[in-house]
């Protein structure tokens, strides 16, 4: 009789997809404004070498090197960037266990203003430029004004709508990854590597400090204060609806908070015994390294059961994708896909595990593969194939 | 079966009538429901969306028509159903107009600048024009 029923139960599979497309359109969304800044904006290639950050403290590649200077050259600027990234992390860490958290707020607010007006100002200017846009200056800087501030909003007010926070967080993770592809291009390799082995290590070995932070902050219960992007939370449509809040600061109404309590209680048991892989309430948010803007990396459960992807995930893939766009769209395709499985596969450790996980490795190692499989072995055999109009 | 009437006790955002909540349970569960902001049942309660709305309002007048912009799409319900709250609709309402307002103030102007060139304004134009205050100012190169 089971059989007859459309749905006799809700098993994850209904869920699964929404979950997954609610995790995967962000980031395809986030690589293809990057790779489409990375074609419009990038016609001259010889502008890359004035671009100095601390990625390129130690070392700044010139054209004239040979590859063995640069593969050293680059080795040195990943170590220098890495241990600048170690060094935050653990500050993040202290700042997180002596409980500043209204300073980590207010930083993360400047740090996404900064970002908005600076990068997003430069960004604009560029387009502008490029296309000889006849906008006014006066124009300009209000629309570059309304745009910062409401973003500064939406990333430092816990409760705000969830798409506009969703569409400033891909904004952000555009504009700083746009800014990452300018780097050299063995710099950006080998820094990509590097992270994802530190990703890897800061999450998985017990010292970490992305551990220690998604330690702390499951047992104190609290979300910590940085740039992470939050999938919404799907609602199911069978009777078992559960009310899941995004948040979890609810200090405001504790009258909510019990029945919520009881209900999400209620529905976790229900879940539980008809034996499915639900998705529990473990508020390991996600972890990883931080960018001296708190950006996190890291793949996590929020408190609702939402997926939580960290920021600097976001970042990251998209540098790959539009260094990738800068030699030619094939191997943008071929690292698409590898992102994606790479990305796909984590989410089902991650349902597997039930516990922080890094994002990065699994999809940086195999976007890297397969772009210098593209390059080095697809590109000979699609231009011969089409150049004797056999295929393609 | 109470409906749920109040404001403050509980989650029940409306007073719809046809709902019968069970106000401590079911209210989030069941169909029917008209929640003050688009998120729905993730987002705000209404006694909340009151003072939410109230302050975007307020900070609007900074020169942000975009924040009344984004107070009128998360409390997009209230605009649509016109008799569930009349406090946060008052400053939803209002946002609405000043958005109005001054879009169309700005995107006249705008539009006059880009359209009139310089024909219009002489050598003003050039020197307003953003690509060659850029250029003027070094915002063009990057880092």
């Amino acid at each position: 009789m089971d059989r007859n029923q459309q749905r006799p139960r809700s098993s994850i599979l209904d869920s699964l997809g929404e979950e997954l497309i609610g995790i995967l359109t962000p980031v395809s969304i986030c690589m293809f404004t990057v790779v489409l800044l990375v074609c419009l904006l990038n016609s001259d290639p010889s502008s890359s070498s004035s671009f100095s950050s601390i990625a390129t403290a130690a070392y700044s590649e010139t054209d004239s090197d040979s590859p063995w200077d640069k593969l050293l050259g680059a080795f040195l600027n990943s170590l220098v960037f890495v241990a600048a990234i170690t060094v935050a992390t653990f500050l993040l860490v202290l700042l997180f266990y002596l409980r500043c958290v209204t300073f980590l707020k207010l930083y993360m607010g400047f740090s996404a203003l900064v970002v908005l007006a600076n990068l997003g100002g430069e960004i604009s200017i560029l387009l502008i430029d490029r296309f000889r846009f006849p906008i006014d200056s006066l124009t300009f800087s209000i629309l570059l004004f309304n745009f910062s501030v409401v973003g500064v909003f939406a990333v430092f007010m816990s409760r705000f709508s969830i798409l506009i926070t969703q569409g400033y967080l891909v904004v952000i993770g555009v504009l700083v990854a746009y800014f990452f592809t300018m780097l050299p291009e063995w710099t950006t390799w080998v820094l990509l590597v590097a992270l994802a082995l530190y990703d890897l290590a800061a999450v998985l070995l017990p010292v970490g400090p992305l551990r220690l932070l998604v330690e702390m902050a499951i047992s104190r219960d609290e979300d910590i204060p940085a740039l992470v992007y939050e999938a919404r939370p799907v609602i199911r449509d069978d009777s078992r609806l559960v009310q899941r809040r995004v948040w979890r600061e609810q200090r405001s109404n504790v009258n909510d908070d019990d029945v919520e309590n009881n209900v999400v209680r209620a529905e976790e048991e229900e879940e539980q015994r008809s034996e499915e892989i639900s998705v529990p309430l473990i508020d390991s948010s996600s972890s990883s390294s931080s960018r001296p803007e708190t950006f996190l990396e890291g793949i996590g459960l929020g408190a609702s059961g939402a997926i939580k992807l960290g920021l600097g995930d976001f970042i990251f893939y998209s540098v790959l994708v539009g260094r990738a766009a800068m030699y030619d769209l094939m191997t943008v395709y071929a690292c698409y896909l590898a992102i994606i499985a790479g990305l796909g596969v984590t989410l089902m450790l991650l349902s597997v595990y039930q516990k922080a996980l890094p994002a990065l490795p699994v999809s940086i190692m195999l976007g890297v593969v397969f772009y210098f499989l593209a390059r080095l072995f697809l590109e000979v055999f699609v231009v011969q194939c089409s150049s004797n109009l056999v295929m393609f | 079966m109470e409906a749920s009437r109040s404001d403050e006790s509980n989650l029940s955002p409306n007073r719809d009538q046809r709902s019968n909540l069970n106000p401590a349970h079911n209210s989030m569960i069941s169909s029917g429901q008209v929640w003050p902001t688009i998120d729905g049942p993730l987002g705000l309660t209404e006694e909340a969306s009151v003072d939410y709305a109230r302050r975007f309002y307020k900070f609007g007048f900074a020169l942000l028509p975009w924040l009344w912009a984004v107070n009128c799409f998360y409390f997009w319900p209230v605009l649509r159903h016109s008799r569930a709250f009349p406090q946060i609709r008052n400053y939803v309402v209002r946002s609405a107009i000043g958005f109005s307002v001054f879009t169309a103030l700005l995107s006249a102007w705008a539009l006059t600048f880009s359209i009139g060139g310089e024909e219009l304004f002489g050598p003003v134009w050039d020197k307003l024009v953003m690509y060659n205050v850029a250029d003027r100012l070094g915002l063009a190169g990057l880092a």
